[in-house]
């Protein structure tokens, strides 16, 4: 029988599990709502404006519209897995955030007791991370194949060919930061760059900045956004891989999306950005939290930018950058890093 | 670039994204620059010029009478065959002769604001208006009639219209009505 | 507690197993294969072998099997041809996979089939990655360059077989 100490741990993770699930699953309704004011403002309208003030409650509206929906399966469709694909993309997005840290420990003020803003610090965070938010795809590829239809199919083998080639990059990316930090584990990286801003990987010259650009594009081909949405292409695919989806459970490919983008935000502020670090040492006390969702906000604010300003690339061109530009220079500054790290 | 030489200045150029960063200028521009999109109905509501085709509108003379003389030159230039002209004889001073419109009604559906019905007309009584909001959930108001043309517009002619102004909308129980206040206008943001 | 989470990871990747090689269709089988590949990584977690979990995770589930379903999809493989594979070799199968499996249960229950454990305490195997890492390049540095050799050689070959086929179809071009 496991004494009070360890139950008291696992129920502490299941809160912890619990409250950063609740804060996944409420996060999409702000962030359609920015995204959209984002775009009307970029192109001189106002965005969603008549739902509540300044449209703050449209998102509630769409939620109460996709709940109400019908829900359609296809004439002929794989049924089992085309109930299953959702899941199967959305349960990753969810599962990367186990390894994310978003804090140092602080005191909980009533029981007076030290609690870690993680959920765990395991040893090998960013491979764990990598490897999960990789088996999202498999929602893609299943739910554009079970649709039964033209559209999602080619939706979901341009995804799969997008994920292979953009994580062989972004995997890199990851180890040269592995590199610069000496650690797997993401704390221990948000650690290694404390002190002023100057200590951050993006400043670790001359390599850091290149990691950079090599993970953000990377990571915008791994989350189908804005210039690389290939798999959802609306010109040429209608919507890829969800085409034939409806209701709930096109809500949750949307649900796991947005997850996504807040995944690779919050992990490029992990990884190049310093975490919870402040950039300079302010006399007030501001919570090392607050610097972490600031720095994140802003990464979403120029995801969102970047979608309203670029085109779609064309597919043979995102292959052509993924295989013949990232991973080539990937390699040199591989070497770069190794040895400055001597 | 040219395909045999090797162009430092553009390789340069696409190392720092260069142009990715000036086209982010220009989104971020219109970002934060005020936006376009008028507020209709509930706040802003346009005032087209004169020269704006819109509902049909009989007028008077100064001194009341009806200047339709129901020669029905409107209903043969009609191009749609929409309007539709009944003169009768009627010597009470209703209109401007003895010969007076019985019925003049116009399809609302069918019309299509060309104008001709205007140019055609001797007297001046038909005018095409600057009222646009002709939309409703059922045919009642596809058809127009006389009576309800007869009443003047809430744009007089005396504006000369082309800007933007307070509106409001109101919901009562017999439908939506946009009310507009003319005393204050600007112009249109663009 | 540790041995519930063995079995009910062992059980579910046995059964998957088998349903990897029974079912009918092409797709549904590689599912299986990863619901397979991970439970195989949750074993390694079991055996505090993190670092082993997340490339199985990465390597097998990531990227392998989303190049099997790629195939899959591509090849377009009906469920015809994969009934028909089964029906004469399914007997002799049997009996050879019941044969393999008497062996390995001998093997087992008289505990002939054991590896002797590694140096290496519960605290040393926290820092699992190094362990990894230090052993590969000291130890076992020969087959691990064999190996790397091997797939740059795959590689090179994939790529020649492309070329080759791309000048062909060049030359015939009228």
């Amino acid at each position: 029988m496991p004494d009070i100490a360890t139950l008291l741990q696992v129920l502490l993770i299941v809160v912890k599990v619990g409250v950063v699930t609740m804060i996944l699953f409420g996060l999409p309704l702000p962030l359609t709502w920015l995204e959209r004011k984002v775009a009307g403002h970029i192109q001189v309208r106002l965005g969603p404006w008549r739902v509540g003030p300044h449209g703050l409650l449209q998102p509630f509206a769409d939620m109460i519209k996709l709940l109400f929906k019908e829900d359609i399966v296809p004439y002929k469709a794989d049924k089992l897995l085309f109930n299953l694909a959702p899941l199967i993309t959305m349960v990753p997005a969810f599962a990367v955030f186990v390894a994310i840290p978003f804090g140092d420990s602080v005191m909980i003020p009533f029981i007076n007791k030290e609690v870690t803003l993680y959920i765990s610090d395991m040893n090998v965070g960013i491979l764990y991370i990598l490897a999960i938010s990789g088996l999202g795809v498999y929602g893609l590829i299943l739910g554009g194949w079970a649709s039964n239809s033209k559209y999602a199919l080619l939706g979901g083998l341009r995804s799969s060919a997008q994920m292979i080639s953009y994580e062989v990059a972004m995997t890199f990316a990851a180890v040269g930061v592995v590199m610069m930090t000496n650690s797997l584990s993401l704390v221990e990286m948000v650690k290694a760059q404390s002190g002023s801003f100057l200590s951050w990987n993006i400043f670790y010259l001359p390599v850091g900045p290149v990691w950079f650009v090599i993970f953000l594009i990377a990571g915008l081909a791994e989350i189908n956004r804005i210039p690389f949405d290939l798999t959802e292409d609306e010109g040429t695919l209608a919507a890829g891989f969800h085409t034939e989806y409806s209701g709930m459970k096109f809500a949750f490919f949307m649900l796991a999306e947005y997850v996504a983008m807040v995944t690779i935000s919050i992990l490029a502020v992990v990884m190049f950005f310093g975490g919870w670090n402040a950039p300079l040492e302010v006399p007030v006390p501001i919570p090392p939290i607050f610097w972490l969702v600031a720095k994140a906000a802003a990464f979403i604010y120029f995801f969102m930018w970047i979608r309203f300003t670029l085109p779609r690339y064309r597919y043979d061109q995102l292959m052509t950058i993924g295989w013949k530009i990232l991973i080539p220079v990937a390699l040199v500054n591989l070497l770069v890093t190794g040895f400055m790290r001597i | 670039m040219s395909r045999k030489g090797f162009d430092l200045f553009d390789l340069i150029k696409k190392v720092l994204f260069t142009d990715f960063v000036k086209g982010l200028t220009v989104t971020l521009g219109y970002n934060i620059s005020k936006s376009i999109t008028m507020r209709y109905p509930d706040e802003e509501k346009w005032i087209p010029y004169r020269r704006f085709r819109g509902l049909h509108t009989l007028n008077r003379d100064e001194n009341g009478r009806e200047l339709c003389v129901a020669c029905e030159l409107c209903s043969k230039a009609c191009p749609t065959g929409c309007i539709t002209v009944i003169p009768e004889e009627n010597d009470s001073g209703r209109g401007i002769a003895d010969r007076v419109a019985k019925v003049w009604t116009v399809n609302l559906v069918r019309c299509l604001f060309c104008g001709y019905c205007e140019d055609a007309c001797p007297t001046r009584a038909l005018r095409l208006g600057r009222e646009y909001e002709l939309a409703c959930a059922d045919y009642s108001c596809t058809l127009m009639s006389r009576d309800q043309l007869l009443v003047p517009q809430p744009v007089p002619e005396s504006i000369p219209g082309g800007y933007v102004v307070k509106s409001k909308l109101e919901r009562t129980p017999q439908g939506i009505k946009v009310t507009v206040d003319l005393s204050k206008f600007k112009k249109r943001s663009i | 507690m540790e041995q519930i989470f063995f079995y009910i990871f062992a059980v579910i990747a046995v059964v998957t197993a088998i349903a990897v090689v029974s079912v009918r269709n092409p797709v549904h089988s590689a599912l299986y294969l990863i619901v397979c590949f991970l439970q195989v990584a949750a074993i390694f977690i079991l055996l505090r072998s993190p670092f082993l979990a997340a490339v199985q995770v990465f390597i097998y589930v990531g990227a392998v099997m989303v190049l099997f379903l790629f195939a899959v999809m591509v090849l377009d493989v009906g469920k015809e041809s994969f009934s028909e594979h089964m029906h004469s070799q399914a007997i002799p199968a049997v009996i050879t996979v019941a044969g393999l499996l008497a062996v390995a249960v001998w093997l087992i229950s008289t505990g002939s089939l054991t590896a002797p454990l590694g140096p290496y305490t519960e605290e040393a195997l926290s820092k699992n990655t190094e362990v990894i890492g230090k052993a590969l390049y000291t130890q076992y540095i020969f087959p691990f360059e064999v190996v790397s050799l091997l797939l740059l050689i795959a590689l090179i070959g994939a790529v020649v077989l492309v070329l080759k086929d791309k000048g062909r179809g060049a030359g015939r071009r009228p």
